[in-house]
């Protein structure tokens, strides 16, 4: 098995709107694939299609060899697609030791309620939440919020992880925590597919990196490769003359151009 | 099934769609503007029509003098059931919503009960209760006639207010984007307290027009609030301008059952029932 | 595992006071017993249809079709009777199987149905279920004036060794029985959710369904699963009632009064809890008592502003306000709250646990 996840031509459409565009790619065993890409270029409807929250309208998906396009959610998350979400959505009326054991329980076919329990158990240690197990969920900070998407999703026991900006607002430090985390978690041989705007988090984490643009996929590469592409750097320079994607867009322009200073290394204005 | 009862039934149907705009209308604004989905409405209904009855039985009023007296006072029952109770849960989950609307409509509902008992009540001895004309064979009653015709008044009145003036662009300002009306400086709240006084008066003058029509009980409501359902899901939800040809549709679709197939008369409200039922599955598996 | 065993052995000591209650009324109220125990059972009758109703409700489908499932047990048992020489207790359970059944087709269509969309289809659904049984032929189900059905018990007067008093006694002796059978079954299945995983996948499909189902809950499965069991409650509930009171019709049968009454108890008395409908059926069938001596009709004015008040002023119910009221009790004066609404608050943090 060459490839564990495997999307071939896959589109999406909203009446006349088209979301996602032909888009293909493999994810082999172990990989981390990062998907950028200005806002509402169709990144988290990729995931949504990924993940079985929308069918697509055309193509085909591959999970681990299954054809998964028509599957639902849940069987996806069965055979081993695990997800975190952009926005934090835990459920509320639980605790965080709850939620997790939501995922430990359901997330594989057969679990007795002990073995869900020690699988828990190490999703909270992993994300550092063990601390804060019986607290309720609305007591949590963002950062503790994002750790616990991060912890229901591993103790499903992926072998494709999902991650959906989960950087987003985490300060230096903690994102360096955060990219730690998803290095031991692909180190246990689990394929890592995350889409960020954070871009020296994809910098220092994605073997390789898939740009889309309205849709569609625009460049793809490592992120050396990418970021000197100049159709990406335009993309990404295009919108902030646009007044309409000022805002998030305009600072992730910013960051590809001049990634933040905390950090060494070649950034893409450079390679630019 | 006797064809030849086809022309009376499309009549029928026709006049009796007026009254069903009329009320499904008070209750696409409740939905559209305010975001509330008000089982409560149909008891507005059923308000008006004991207010006329008692305005008959005590004063002798007739019930088109009744309409300029149920209006004003619909609409501060409406008014103050928002000011009480509404406001405080616009923010609330949806179930919360519902099942206030829900309770009111049980407090109104056994308040009639209390006070007119369970037994159907008709304002008889009208002059025109009986008048009617046969045009080719199909008889047209002249109250249904003109329930029909003060009803699609009504309901242009409303659209012309929607459409041309200050209060009605308010309206449809806050239903469109809820955040950005209050950035604009509309006062979002007297807006809604407006909009839900005006359902209930709608509701309630379309009440007095069934007091005249049928003998209805406290307990007709409820059937209201479903009729008016079944129509504004048909127009869908907050499409205020739907209402008219959907009203259409569904009493031509009750009108026809009844006439037409034997003993059909009891098959009336499945018509509804069945419509509600069957468009909500059905878009429900139509998205995804 | 201790919490399950805890809950059963509490229903277990409820179910031995509920065996005893006939006999403890009688020796204490004598004759007035006879009202006594029809009162009870109202009680009863009231926290099974709640107790079915919530467990629905713990996946987030807000039901209005409550009547349609009694009412398709009661004229299970009227149809079964009317038309074969049955034996007389199969009809109960057969109500709840059938009750049941119909759910499986109902969840089925409605499961993407959401909030409101979802309780004005399961209004209509019962609707129309009405409107057909009334078109039945009058052969088989009475048509819209109903059937009757046959008692369940049927005590004789034995003179010189009873009084006759006794004889109403010990009918409704007889159905108190059921119905406290009927409400540990129920509480039984109940706890059996609530100290399972199904606890927690109920809860993440009410809460947030597209989430469950990525953490691998099949949505489905719980809704129809919930669907099945409360409605089959709710079918050997409205098949006893049919024995009870003696007939069955459409408008009895399907009334929109069992769909306001299964869903404001919990309500009243605290939502996706065990305790919370049968302490809410508890006061409401009091409540209801008094109401209904004092007005013949409109009674029902009292759940209308129960059910209002409830959402204004108590979201958690009774169990909720009665587990706050221990926190600040516990604070200031521990362990000067009575023992009634100290267990409520056990089992709201128990429920939590």
């Amino acid at each position: 098995m060459s490839s564990v996840l495997r999307a071939t031509g896959l589109s999406k459409s909203f009446g006349g709107l088209v979301a996602v565009k032909d888009v293909s790619f493999e994810a082999a065993p172990g990989e981390i694939f990062a998907i950028i890409g200005p806002n509402g270029a169709g990144k988290t409807t990729l995931l949504n299609l990924i993940s079985g929250l929308l069918t697509p309208t055309t193509g085909r998906l591959e999970l681990l060899g299954t054809d998964v396009t028509a599957m639902p959610t849940y069987r996806r998350c069965r055979l081993g697609l695990g997800r975190a979400f952009q926005v934090v959505q835990p459920f509320p009326e639980m605790t965080v030791a709850e939620n997790v054991l939501v995922g430990a329980q359901f997330g594989s076919e057969g679990v007795s309620s002990s073995e869900a329990r020690r699988r828990a158990d190490q999703a909270l240690e992993r994300t550092g939440l063990d601390r804060l197990r019986d607290q309720p969920v609305e007591d949590l900070n963002l950062l503790q919020e994002k750790r616990l998407e991060i912890a229901r999703a591993l103790a499903t026991q992926p072998k494709v992880l999902l991650l959906d900006e989960v950087m987003a607002g985490l300060r230096p430090g903690e994102a360096r925590q955060a990219v730690e985390l998803v290095r031991g978690v692909r180190d246990e041989g689990i394929t890592v597919v995350f889409i960020e705007h954070v871009m020296p988090v994809v910098r220092d984490l994605a073997d390789r990196v898939l740009v889309m643009d309205h849709g569609a996929e625009l460049a793809r590469g490592t992120y050396a490769e990418v970021t000197s592409d100049p159709r990406v750097v335009e993309a990404y320079l295009g919108v902030e003359d646009d007044d309409s994607r000022a805002g998030e867009e305009s600072a992730d322009a910013r960051s590809v151009r001049e990634a933040p200073g905390d950090d060494a290394g070649a950034t893409a204005g450079r390679d630019a | 099934m006797d064809l030849s009862l086809l022309p009376q039934a499309i009549v029928s149907g026709v006049l009796a769609s007026g009254l069903y705009a009329l009320v499904s209308v008070g209750l696409a604004l409740a939905i559209g503007v305010i975001g509330i989905v008000n089982f409560a409405h149909g008891e507005f209904f059923m308000v008006g029509a004991f207010l006329a009855y008692q305005l008959f039985v005590s004063f002798g009023f007739d019930p088109l003098l009744s309409l300029l007296f149920v209006a004003p006072a619909l609409a501060v029952i409406g008014a103050l059931i928002y000011l009480s109770s509404i406001r405080f849960v616009l923010r609330a989950p949806e179930l919360n919503q519902m099942l206030l609307t829900f309770g009111i409509g049980i407090i109104l509902q056994n308040l009639a009960l209390l006070i007119w008992g369970g037994d159907p009540r008709t304002i008889a001895n009208v002059p025109y209760r009986s008048l009617g004309f046969q045009v080719a064979g199909v008889s047209i009653g002249a109250v249904p006639l003109g329930s029909f015709v003060i009803s699609l008044l009504l309901v242009a009145g409303l659209y012309w207010m929607l459409a041309s003036t200050p209060l009605g662009r308010a309206m449809r300002a806050v239903a469109q984007n809820r955040i950005g009306a209050g950035l604009v400086g509309l006062e979002v709240d007297r807006v809604y307290l407006v909009a839900f006084a005006l359902s209930a008066l709608l509701a309630g003058l379309g009440g007095v027009m069934i007091g005249v029509i049928q003998s209805p009980t406290p307990t007709v409501g409820l059937g209201f609030t479903l009729k008016a359902f079944a129509i504004v899901v048909l127009a869908g939800l907050g499409n205020i301008r739907g209402i008219v040809g959907a009203a259409l549709t569904v009493a031509l679709a009750e009108s026809l059952v009844a006439t037409l197939v034997p003993n059909g008369d009891a098959l009336r409200n499945m018509v509804f029932f069945a419509i509600i039922f069957v468009v909500l599955v059905w878009r429900s598996r139509r998205v995804a | 595992m201790r919490g399950l065993t805890r809950d059963l052995v509490a229903t277990a000591a409820f179910a031995v006071l509920l065996v005893f209650l006939p006999s403890v009324l009688r020796e204490v109220f004598g004759r007035a017993s006879v009202s006594y125990l029809s009162l009870a059972t109202n009680a009863l009758v009231l926290a099974v249809l709640a107790l079915s109703w919530d467990m629905l409700a713990r996946t987030g489908q807000l039901s209005l079709a409550h009547a349609a499932f009694t009412g398709a047990g009661a004229y299970t048992v009227a149809v079964l009777f009317k038309l074969t020489g049955a034996p007389l207790w199969l009809g109960i359970p057969l109500g709840g199987l059938v009750a049941a059944v119909l759910a499986l087709g109902l969840g089925s269509v409605t499961l993407r149905l959401f909030g409101i969309y979802f309780a004005i289809a399961t209004l209509a659904f019962t609707e129309v279920l009405k409107a057909a049984v009334q078109r039945l032929p009058t052969a088989v189900a009475g048509g819209a004036a109903g059937i009757n059905v046959p008692a369940l018990f049927r005590p004789t007067f034995v003179a010189g060794s009873m009084e006759r008093w006794e004889v109403a006694f010990l009918r409704n002796q007889g159905y108190f029985w059921v119905y406290a059978g009927l409400l540990v079954v129920a509480v039984v299945i109940s706890v059996l959710i609530q100290r399972s995983r199904l606890r927690a996948a109920f809860t993440a499909v009410r809460t947030n369904e597209q989430v469950a189902g990525v953490m691998g809950v099949n949505p489905a499965r719980m809704k129809l699963l919930a669907f099945v069991l409360s409605s089959f409650v709710a079918g050997l509930l409205g098949a006893v009632e049919a024995h009870r009171l003696g007939s069955v019709s459409p408008d009895g049968a399907f009334s929109v009064h069992t769909t306001v009454l299964a869903l404001v108890t919990p309500i009243f008395g605290g939502l996706y809890t065990t305790l919370g409908p049968i302490l809410g059926a508890t006061v409401l069938a009091g409540i209801e008592e008094t109401l209904k001596r004092t007005f013949s009709e409109g009674y029902l004015i009292g759940y209308g502003i129960v059910l209002v008040a409830s959402i204004l002023f108590m979201p958690r119910g009774l169990v909720g306000l009665a587990s706050k009221l221990v926190k600040r009790g516990g604070a200031s004066t521990s362990g000067r709250v009575g023992g009634a609404s100290g267990g409520a608050a056990d089992a709201a943090a128990e429920e939590r646990a």
